[in-house]
């Protein structure tokens, strides 16, 4: 009732603001980005510390790293002028420039700041931690021949291919070494400084950031590709998706992110509008935790992969946010393979688990998350399963509460959603095929697949075998032989649907192109006068 | 009345730190209890486990329970909510920057409905049965049935996206922030201690309409309060004596009965204002307002208890402290509590 009674409120107020809406439309200043989005998850802007995607959206626009992947996923220079591999390593040229402080860039910075993410050991160093690179070795393997040159050595466990794309995520970004040692307070690599200032090269600076309300980056005139058109980028907390639908339509603000499904349908084909589907090579994935008696069976998971109607929830959820793929590697990425044909087949799947010995079905709790659009996946999931005789019991939380039970194995099935750090295959597949130690003792609990408690040592061996091979065409083919194996294992990890970030521009914005590793940059957004 | 004051205060006031300690229990035990996981929060989904431990043992949340209440106890004895895990702030920093947000906007609110509420329910019971009690009566009831959120939206699609008369979301419009240096931390305060008049009247687009929605619901129950004490009063000797002497209706409500009914609608006032404070949560989240109930939203999120129970903790205390100063008022002014207390 009551939302029957939103619903015809919300109805009568919006018929209402169609014949007004004559009313003047204001607009933000011609030198100013304004960006709605949700800061909530925005707990760090220390580089070499925070890893959540809106944090390293704001960060890339801070600092520069060595190199950086571009959209289409190739390696550039960014901070490294040039650079040269041999069997050890890899050496760089640094350019000329300088921090927004005017300190000068140099070697010295970038030695610190990659010693500085593996000292301090969280999250963040995770990626090169999984290549050999951790707190003893990391003095020894980076070093500063002089003022302009970088050399790190190969660990053993990378290609250096490889190991260039990881430089060229966020937390390996380079930091000013004068200003942050400035700020250290017992031992902790200036990271409580850190946190809410900025100390890099990029072409903005941290002006303000006052969590769940606004982040202010001013433009850095030490910027070596020179002042962005920009002066000032205001990215403003905006929880309420229906809000921040107002304010863009307002015109109070330029972009908008984190739009719920049906608001954002409402700027399709919307005139002085445009809606750009961001990929970020990660997905939406539903998790079983193969340590229950029921998951652990193969016939079970290939059950309920069958089970699934993918192409009908593809259409009526998952539009802007995903499209259909069982495999952990976006379509269009170099070698990968084509989805296996799982595709919802009631038949098929109550076969599957009679043969399991499961034939009167059994039921099992998924848990998730209470946003959209998972919420809408698991309830979607939960009536298809009732089909193949799968009582779903759903419950939700908030993000720390699903992620806690994640990290505890204390759930049965449980819809997470990954992301993706270099544009291969190994970037996207390798959370999923990669779990050294499946025993509880371990407690791996930041690995993907150890969470669901599923023990791959075959694909695991199969995945540092590609990580490590030199030769492209033979790591080719190792990738697609490790997604022939992902998919005969009948993964507890299954991917379900290719992850896009749905974000709407006014069509004033110029030249902003959404990166898939949510590392856009703004030095070269301008803003068109109002036609 | 000096007797009153020190024996019956003394009595209060232990009340007051009483119930301050029960409520400082129940919301570490449930925060310490609930699911969420704030070490997770800090170092990242991914971090290896010897991170982990370590920030959770960093965090104190390794200890015992009663262990961890004993140190929370300790610190907040000494003036320290430890620090936020959100903001890696000391947690007094943080609700020194929140709470100003939403006392502007709760005391906005208060004057608001107060100015209306008590001369709208002085009218409707003066003219019981118009047109003037019924209307009175059904904003009343709609201002109590309609839930803020609700309002929230519409009251933007309408005035802010539609006509165009208030401010958006946020507290000024974004290319006046960060012009303002934060003093007393009320934007239009500061706005005019800066000499920067243009901001302040932006600031005041922006708030109007959050104010006025937060107001409408507590007018609603000043109304009705306001109006049924009056009733109240105008059956008493003294009013239909008044009347029979030829006093004007105006002269009788002004000159007899609001001084009679004064006392009660301080309490009535001194409860709306601690509502306000505590209910301006929801309006915070649709208005986008940097307040306190957004920051205890967030840090609820995540787990962040040392800001959750700091957040209690303060708006607890205001709520405590406002009832507790009507209960005096109440005492001092209305000579039949005294009587009765004594």
């Amino acid at each position: 009732m009551k939302h029957f009674r939103k619903g015809l409120f919300v109805g009568a107020a919006i018929s209402f603001l169609a014949l007004t809406a004559s009313a003047a439309v204001a607009e933000t200043p011609k030198d100013q980005l304004v960006i709605g989005t949700s800061l909530a998850q925005v707990l760090s802007l220390d580089p070499q510390q925070a890893t959540e995607g809106k944090a390293n959206e704001i960060m890339c626009n801070l600092y520069d790293r060595l190199v950086l992947a571009t959209p289409e996923g190739k390696i550039a220079p960014q901070l490294a002028e040039s650079w040269a591999i041999d069997d050890k390593g890899i050496t760089f040229k640094l350019r000329e420039a300088a921090f927004a402080s005017g300190n000068p860039v140099t070697s010295k910075d970038v030695v610190f700041s990659l010693t500085r993410l593996l000292k301090m050991n969280q999250a963040a160093a995770a990626n090169l931690k999984r290549v050999g690179y951790n707190a003893d070795n990391i003095e020894k393997l980076v070093t500063a021949p002089d003022e302009h040159t970088v050399r790190i050595d190969l660990s053993g466990e990378v290609t250096p291919e490889l190991l260039l794309y990881r430089l060229a995520m966020v937390t390996t970004s380079v930091v000013d070494s004068v200003e942050v040692l400035k700020h250290v307070k017992d031992n902790d690599y200036g990271n409580a400084w850190l946190r809410t200032n900025s100390a890099g090269s990029g072409p903005f600076t941290l002006n303000r950031w006052t969590p769940n309300e606004i982040v202010i980056l001013d433009v850095n005139k030490e910027y070596v590709g020179g002042e962005p058109k920009m002066r000032r980028v205001v990215i403003r907390h905006v929880p309420e998706s229906q809000v921040e639908r107002l304010m863009l339509e307002r015109g109070d603000i330029d972009i908008a992110s984190a739009l719920s499904a049906s608001d954002l349908a409402t700027f399709q084909n919307k005139q002085g509008f445009e809606i750009q589907r961001v990929p970020t090579g990660g997905f939406y994935v539903l998790s079983m935790n193969a340590g229950n008696q029921y998951l652990s069976n193969p016939k079970v998971r290939e059950a309920i992969a069958y089970g699934i109607d993918y192409a009908g929830i593809e259409k009526t959820i998952m539009g802007p946010y995903g499209r259909v793929r069982t495999v952990p590697v976006p379509e269009n990425y170099e070698y990968a393979i084509s989805s296996p044909d799982w595709h919802l087949d009631v038949e098929k799947a109550k076969s599957l688990l009679a043969e399991a010995g499961f034939k009167d079905g059994f039921s099992l709790s998924l848990k998730t998350i209470a946003q959209t659009p998972r919420i809408d996946l698991a309830t979607a999931i939960q009536a298809s399963l009732a089909q193949i005789g799968i009582k779903v019991n759903i419950q939700q939380g908030n993000g720390s509460e699903i992620i806690a039970a994640h990290r505890a194995r204390d759930f049965d099935l449980l819809i997470p959603q990954t992301g993706s750090y270099m544009p291969n295959v190994l970037g996207s597949m390798e959370q999923f095929s990669s779990n050294p130690d499946n025993s509880r003792e371990a407690n791996n609990a930041g690995n993907f697949v150890w969470r669901s408690a599923w023990d791959i040592p075959e694909l695991t061996k199969l995945t540092a075998k590609a990580s490590l091979e030199p030769d492209a065409k033979k790591r080719g083919e190792l990738y697609v032989e490790m997604q022939k194996m992902f998919v005969d294992l009948k993964p507890a990890v299954l991917p379900l649907f290719e992850r896009y970030e749905p974000i709407v521009l006014n069509a004033r914005v110029k030249d902003y192109v959404g990166h898939p590793n949510m590392t856009t940059r703004l030095e070269a957004v301008t803003k068109a006068e109002t036609e | 009345m000096k007797e009153l004051s020190t024996s019956e205060l003394g009595r209060r006031v232990l009340q007051l730190i009483v119930s301050l300690f029960i409520l400082l229990c129940v919301t570490f035990v449930i925060g310490r209890v609930m699911p969420a996981d704030p070490v997770g929060a800090v170092v990242g989904e991914l971090a290896d486990p010897s991170a982990y431990a370590a920030m959770r043992a960093r965090l104190g949340l390794d200890l015992p329970l009663y262990q961890q209440f004993f140190i929370y106890l300790t610190g907040l004895l000494h003036g320290d909510f430890g620090t936020a895990i959100l903001t890696g702030n000391p947690v007094s920093k943080d609700l020194a920057q929140a709470f100003p947000a939403t006392f502007e906007l709760a005391t906005l609110a208060v004057i608001i409905s107060t100015f209306i509420g008590v001369p709208l329910g002085l009218a409707a019971a003066l003219f019981r049965d118009s047109w003037i009690d019924k209307t009175a009566r059904v904003v009343a009831l709609v201002g109590h049935s309609i839930p803020v959120f609700w309002f929230g939206i519409v009251g933007l699609v309408i005035f802010y996206a539609g006509l165009n008369w208030v401010g958006g979301p946020g507290r000024v419009d974004v290319y006046y922030e960060g012009i303002v240096t934060p003093r007393t931390g009320l934007m239009l305060v500061d706005s005019l201690l800066e000499g920067e008049p243009e901001i302040f009247w932006n600031a005041l687009s922006h708030i109007i309409l959050p104010a006025i929605i937060l107001a409408y619901a507590a007018m609603a129950y000043i109304t009705r309060m306001t109006r049924s004490f009056t009733l109240e009063q105008l059956n008493q000797d003294y009013v239909i004596a008044a009347r029979a002497k030829g006093v004007g209706p105006a002269n009788t409500v002004l000159g007899h009965v609001l001084p009679n009914i004064a006392v009660q609608l301080i309490t009535v006032l001194a409860i709306s204002y601690g509502n306000l404070l505590e209910g301006a949560v929801v309006t915070e989240i649709v208005f986008s307002w940097p307040g306190i109930g957004q920051y205890m939203t967030n840090a609820l999120m995540i787990g962040d208890m040392n800001a959750i129970l700091a957040a209690t903790i303060i708006v607890g205390f205001i709520f405590m402290f406002l009832n507790f100063v009507a209960d005096i008022a109440y005492a001092l002014l209305d000579p039949r509590t005294r009587e009765a207390t004594q």
